[in-house]
């Protein structure tokens, strides 16, 4: 490898312009190819309000799968989570309950399956996250059809509904005027809480720690059974947050919501750059991640290209965008 | 990395240029099908896309087919209906995947003045144009007076139902049913086998050994049908009790030719496709539309059975 490193050699030169290349660029070219190919549509207000709302629910799976990821673990529970939290939060509502208390409800049963996780893991001393997880995805689709006797609960209130189906108008009344659904909004708040939490408190930090090397981490004191408990109920939290979300936008509990969610939310940790060995992820990488699938489908749908594209496509990018880290940091390891 | 984004620039202009000289044409209108998976892979729905893709080249109509990759993808649905929305297709045919999921989704259209028509599943939503699809109950009422004429109006026949908290399956029963007893057979049972073909083959078995003259049975899809042809086959009285199925799915097609079910009954998915392209234009014209519009069902016996077992 080292041979190599010779400077001014052309293939060289791209793989190093490629190794720099970020996120963002990729996101800045598909929305510059898609205003290209659908100049009348795509840049309409009303087709990136769509995106907005089309992503929130991914985006926030996918900022709870990564705190799993950073860990080097996994959580395959996550779209099933989300379906039973999203029939739980509807049975609530139905039953009565005010507004808040269903919504709390949701998200603090999405918790108590991520502790289950988290303890299946450190208590139960199951071998890999993705056995405990596996389990729980079972449980959790098992135990919406059961609630929800396999057909969809309709009709939430306005106040369960609003995270998930408001707009907050901006310049209202003027020519500017412009809808910003309230879920993207709680999903930048969120991805701003986490690159807090990750980055800046002493929690955050140790959780890269223990991805990194859980040895090292243990030896310097860290208490990894309760970091992994906590990353799991985080993780589980987050899922119900975003079956509130998509119960909120569609005004329904279906038995079938977040089937197949789990593996959308780990493509996007995946096309964000964090590594599937742990240690290495950030919120913001992750965000572009749930940004690159939803232009992607988005951009698809408006050319009237079939979903099995979309599948194709998405597949391609997880396998492009792991190649360009892989190029990264083999750079990073030359210059060094 | 200035060649490479000089490259791309250029690509995507070109595409551009490509886009725009193919949607050039005259003004037609626009309508976007939307199944609950994709034609490729499942006859039914091929078949729904054919009949679609027949009427928009009879209509000069421009036909977008966009369909969620499996049944219980409601929210690629919602997304492939919300873009085609925003790109103000001219009216929406769809086969939905929730019967309530979508409502908020079609209130957005309705909003945009774009006519909604639901074809092969009826949804909730009040401001449908029209529900385009197989009228179940009618379609159970022709196997049960296919058995009123094959037994001649006499004898114990049964009905293996399915998933009874599914409406086609319940219309389905209550077809046969009174069809039957209109023409003064004797229905000895009425079991349940969850639309299942084990199950199917089952109640079947117990229904021989409790009512060994039973002479006919109808089943409220094809699969029930099959497990119940098993299980007579099983007993070697093949021929002598006659079973109906339901859907004229290929295997039981076969089996009708092989002599082991005596009828099966079709729907018409073709019929829906175009049904409903048709009726599309004609709201979009101005003209009114029924609110509910049968698609028709098909008696499948030996004579015809060729063609539906591919």
């Amino acid at each position: 490898m080292v041979g190599r490193a010779a400077p001014g050699l052309g293939w060289d030169r791209v793989r190093a312009a490629l190794a720099r290349m970020d996120l963002l660029l990729v996101v800045l070219l598909m929305i510059a190819v898609l205003t290209a190919l659908q100049p009348q549509f795509f840049l309409t207000r009303e087709n990136l309000t769509n995106v907005a709302r089309q992503i929130a629910s991914n985006a926030v799976l996918a900022l709870g799968q990564l705190l799993v990821v950073v860990t080097a673990g996994i959580d395959l529970s996550v779209g099933s989570v989300m379906g039973l939290c999203m029939t739980v939060l509807a049975l609530a509502t139905k039953a009565g309950w005010p507004a808040l208390a269903s919504l709390a409800a949701a998200v603090a049963l999405g918790a108590g399956v991520g502790a289950a996780n988290g303890l299946a893991l450190t208590r139960l001393h199951l071998p890999h996250p993705f056995i405990a997880t596996l389990a729980t995805l079972n449980v959790a689709r098992g135990a919406t059809y059961l609630l929800s006797g396999g057909v969809p609960i309709s009709g939430l209130s306005p106040e369960v509904r609003w995270l998930g189906s408001a707009d907050l108008t901006v310049f209202p009344g003027t020519p500017l005027a412009t809808a910003i659904p309230i879920s993207f909004l709680v999903v930048v708040a969120l991805y701003g809480a986490g690159t807090v939490f990750l980055r800046r408190t002493p929690t955050g930090r140790h959780l890269y720690a223990l991805g990194g090397n859980p040895r090292a981490a243990q030896y310097a004191g860290i208490d990894t059974a309760r970091l992994l408990v906590l990353v799991y109920v985080l993780c589980g939290a987050l899922a119900g947050v975003a079956g509130v979300l998509l119960a909120g936008r569609v005004n329904s509990a279906y038995p079938t919501a977040g089937i197949g969610a789990e593996l959308d939310s780990i493509a996007a940790v995946i096309i964000g750059g964090a590594s599937f060995f742990g240690g290495r992820g950030t919120p913001g990488g992750v965000f572009l991640g749930a940004v690159i699938m939803g232009l992607l489908r988005n951009g698809l749908n408006l050319m009237n290209v079939s979903v099995f594209w979309q599948q194709v496509f998405i597949g391609l990018i997880i396998l492009l965008a792991v190649y360009v880290d892989v190029l990264r940091r083999r750079a990073a390891q030359l210059e060094s | 990395m200035k060649r490479i984004a000089f490259a791309l620039v250029c690509l995507a202009l070109a595409l551009a240029v490509l886009a725009a000289t193919a949607g050039a044409g005259p003004r037609a209108y626009t309508i976007l099908l939307s199944m609950k998976g994709p034609g490729s892979g499942n006859p039914f729905w091929a078949a729904v896309e054919r009949g679609a893709r027949d009427a928009a080249r009879a209509l000069g109509v421009n036909l977008v087919v966009l369909s969620p990759p499996a049944e219980t993808d409601v929210q690629a649905q919602v997304a492939i209906l919300e873009d085609q929305i925003a790109k103000r297709v001219n009216a929406i045919v769809v086969a939905p995947t929730d019967v309530s999921a979508l409502n908020s989704t079609f209130d957005k259209a309705r909003a945009r003045r774009i006519p909604v028509l639901f074809v092969d599943t009826d949804a909730t939503w009040p401001h449908k144009v029209t529900f385009i699809g197989t009228d179940n109950r009618a379609g159970g009422a022709l196997g049960g007076r296919f058995l009123c004429q094959q037994l001649q109006g006499r004898g114990e026949v049964a009905i293996i139902t399915g998933v009874m908290t599914t409406q086609s399956i319940r219309a389905r029963v209550e077809g046969a049913r009174d069809a039957m007893r209109r023409c003064g057979l004797q229905i000895v049972a009425e079991l349940p086998a969850n639309s299942d073909r084990a199950l199917g083959q089952q109640v079947m078995e117990d229904i021989l050994t409790r009512r060994p003259n039973v002479r006919g049975v109808f089943a409220a899809n094809d699969l029930m049908a099959l497990g119940a042809a098993e299980a007579v086959k099983a007993r070697g009285r093949t021929g002598q009790v006659l079973i109906v199925g339901f859907d004229a799915i290929p295997e039981a097609a076969q089996a009708i030719l092989r002599g082991e079910m005596a009828a099966s009954v079709a729907q018409n998915p073709y019929n829906m496709g175009k049904f409903g392209i048709e009726n599309a234009v004609k709201v979009l014209n101005g003209q009114t539309v029924p609110k509910r519009i049968d698609t028709g069902t098909t008696l499948v016996t030996k004579q015809n059975a060729a063609q539906y077992a591919k």
